[in-house]
């Protein structure tokens, strides 16, 4: 299937798979177009307590929204995270506007949009004018926008609004993710780091990374007790508020270095060493630094439920086993690593950081040892799917992809660890933006989610900590709602 | 929105009645639950506490949401006086005030250690009166010769007799 030329509309897709729930076709679509919120849908986020305006010096935060039937609506990224970054989507996007009382993601001509910094911003992130009319904005557009699903807000956290024993605010300490997560921001990533050493010959990292998130970056390099006694007040202060939280997950970037020759963490050393990465990096303890900052947060959280093992899932680079058992020991329930992209010519080109600490068989290697470790369905790892569409080098064809993908589904499940896969977002700061990548066709990931579950069901996996509510970019496990019973 | 009657909603709204919800899975097979937390809103849709995220009826419901499917609630007070609402899943909520209330509501019931995955609202369509006596007339009317003999309003003259010889 040659790409350009097959792309269905929404309605074709979803005449095409009617056992495709459409609220789901609809977060796909979503994601890949983006979503606008008009003046009355903002101020709808304000009476229902869905933004957060505590962060000095940057736009209101809008929490998130969600489908009736609780499916995560995608493609509000630029309200929800503040990323200062543009983003390459597909056509017009959809907008969020208040119909007769109620919320609506509408498909056409827009209402006025609201003019604040927050709406021009997302305007902006679509490559869309700001301070126009509506039908200036869209000058393509056909008809009224029709209303073609309802939506609620999520109200933001209650703990937002409180500031730690030492006066950092705690939506700075512990980021809230998706309706029911509570996310620790362990490490930034080191791939990012070496980039900006001004060599350009060094840039490992992921093609299509566009992580620059100052809003809740975490200033040290190290986790202090101060620090790590924030944590503790921010994780009590959250679950306060009963019947919110479900769990709770540490993420971060990939950071590859181990022990300093002289045995010491590169938090304890001048800066003028920590700076040159190849002074920490060991094939006997590699990513030491991430596993060492893992615990002291992990601890922390022991300390906090009073129990050994504790429902914290870590998102994290692939770590040799004795790291893992390390882990373990520290309380962690379920571990997450990214494979990213599964051809092994793609994996090198799109991810030189992970090709480079220490190649594709490391990382594989290290999610079978996981499954060892934390149980068959505690160990997933994840796909950036679409990424391995990119070009000059990606597949040629939708039906490559696929296969490919596919096959990494299955091989892993068969070895009793779960796959996932996120649809692309092409982000300002990444390579594929600077590239101009093209976002695969909605079609694409219908077959994905499909195929995925078909292989979760098949081997009897568990979504566990990534399900619609826990870790809600997902589609294939949206799906698995229907296969609990 | 169809509207349902007051006696409807009074009988909602009494915590002694018997609320049951009945879905059916994807081969049709119908699931019946009792559930204890059972309230009509103000915009016309009832709600009710899912317990599990993995029960029967909640993939089940979530079936019904994703594919435009009925589900059927029964209300039964304590004299006898049934009904039955058909209706459509319209949402469901597992964070935000309506979740809230009902969670804390979960916890005064059946302490700290209490777990609710999510609060349905139904959309009512239809209303039906099933209490035994509505129905049976109903049903005399409808179908008159669908009857056993020996039914006292079959046979209401002799019993009559025979009650009145009994008396004498």
């Amino acid at each position: 299937m040659d790409r350009e030329n097959s792309e269905l509309t929404f309605d074709q897709v979803a005449k095409k798979y009617p056992d495709f729930p459409r609220t789901i076709l609809r977060k796909i679509d979503t994601a890949l177009r983006g979503v606008v919120l008009t003046e009355k849908a903002l101020e709808r986020a304000k009476e229902e307590g869905a933004l957060f305006s505590g962060i000095s010096n940057k736009p209101a935060l809008l929490f998130g929204a969600l489908f009736r039937d609780g499916t995560w609506v995608l493609g509000l990224e630029t309200y929800l995270q503040q990323l200062p970054c543009k983003a390459i989507r597909k056509g017009n996007p959809y907008i969020l506007d208040v119909l007769d009382g109620k919320l609506w993601l509408l498909d056409g001509l827009p209402r006025p949009f609201a003019q604040d910094k927050n709406v021009n911003q997302s305007l902006d992130a679509h490559g869309l004018p700001t301070r126009l009319s509506a039908r200036q904005v869209f000058p393509r557009a056909k008809g009224r926008g029709e209303p073609v699903e309802e939506i609620h807000f999520v109200p933001i956290p209650k703990y937002y609004c409180k500031k730690t024993s030492r006066g950092i605010p705690m939506s700075e300490v512990v980021n809230a993710r998706f309706p029911s997560s509570l996310a620790i921001t362990v490490l930034h990533c080191r791939f990012d780091q070496e980039k900006n050493l001004g060599d350009p010959a060094k840039a490992v990292t992921c093609k299509f990374c566009f992580y620059a998130t100052p809003l809740f970056r975490r200033k040290e390099e190290n986790y202090t007790p101060e620090s790590l006694e924030d944590i503790y007040e921010t994780v009590k202060e959250a679950l306060k508020e009963e019947g919110r939280w479900t769990s709770i997950h540490l993420v971060g970037g990939s950071d590859p270095r181990g022990m300093h020759q002289n045995g010491a963490y590169p938090g304890n050393l001048p800066r003028e060493i920590v700076k040159d990465t190849s002074n920490f990096i060991s094939r006997d303890k590699p990513y030491e630094k991430e596993v060492e900052e893992d615990i002291k947060v992990l601890k922390t959280l022991q300390k906090y439920f009073g129990t050994e093992k504790i429902p914290v899932r870590a998102i994290a680079s692939a770590f040799p086993r004795e790291q893992l058992l390390r882990l373990k020991e520290a309380g962690l329930s379920a571990y997450n690593s990214h494979i990213e992209v599964w051809d092994e010519k793609l994996f090198a080109w799109i991810c030189p950081g992970k090709a480079k600490y220490f190649g594709r068989q490391y990382w594989i290697d290290s999610i079978l040892s996981a499954v060892e470790i934390f149980g068959r369905g505690n160990v997933s790892t994840q796909l950036v799917a679409g990424a391995e569409l990119a070009e000059p080098y990606g597949f040629k064809t939708i039906e490559e992809a696929l296969e490919s993908n596919l096959e990494c589904a299955d091989f892993f499940a068969r070895n009793g660890a779960y796959t996932t896969f996120c649809i692309l977002w092409v982000g300002q700061g990444s390579v594929f933006y600077a590239e101009k990548q093209k976002l695969p066709p909605l079609e694409y990931y219908v077959k994905l989610a499909k195929g995925f579950n078909e292989i979760r069901k098949k081997y009897k996996l568990n979504v566990g900590f990534q399900d619609y509510r826990r870790w809600s970019n997902f589609l294939d496990t949206d799906l698995a709602r229907i296969d609990h019973a | 929105m169809f509207k349902l009657p007051k006696e409807v909603v009074d009988l909602i709204n009494d915590p002694e009645s018997i609320k049951i919800v009945a879905t059916a899975d994807e081969k049709g097979n119908p699931h019946c639950a009792v559930k204890d937390f059972f309230t009509l809103l103000e915009d016309g849709n009832l709600a009710f506490a899912e317990e599990f995220e993995g029960s029967q009826t909640n993939v089940n419901l979530v079936r019904a949401i994703w594919f435009a499917k009925n589900v059927e609630l029964t209300v039964r007070g304590k004299d006898g006086t049934t009904y039955q609402i058909k209706g459509k899943p319209y949402k469901y909520f597992y964070t935000g005030p309506l979740f809230e209330k009902f969670y804390l509501a979960a916890r005064e019931k059946w302490g700290p250690d209490s777990e609710l995955a999510g609060v349905w609202v139904i959309t009512p369509e239809e209303v039906k009166n099933e209490t035994y006596e509505v129905r049976k007339k109903e049903e005399d009317k409808k179908h008159p010769f669908f009857r056993h003999l020996d039914r006292s309003s079959v046979r209401r003259t002799k019993i009559q007799n025979s009650k009145s010889e009994i008396s004498n």
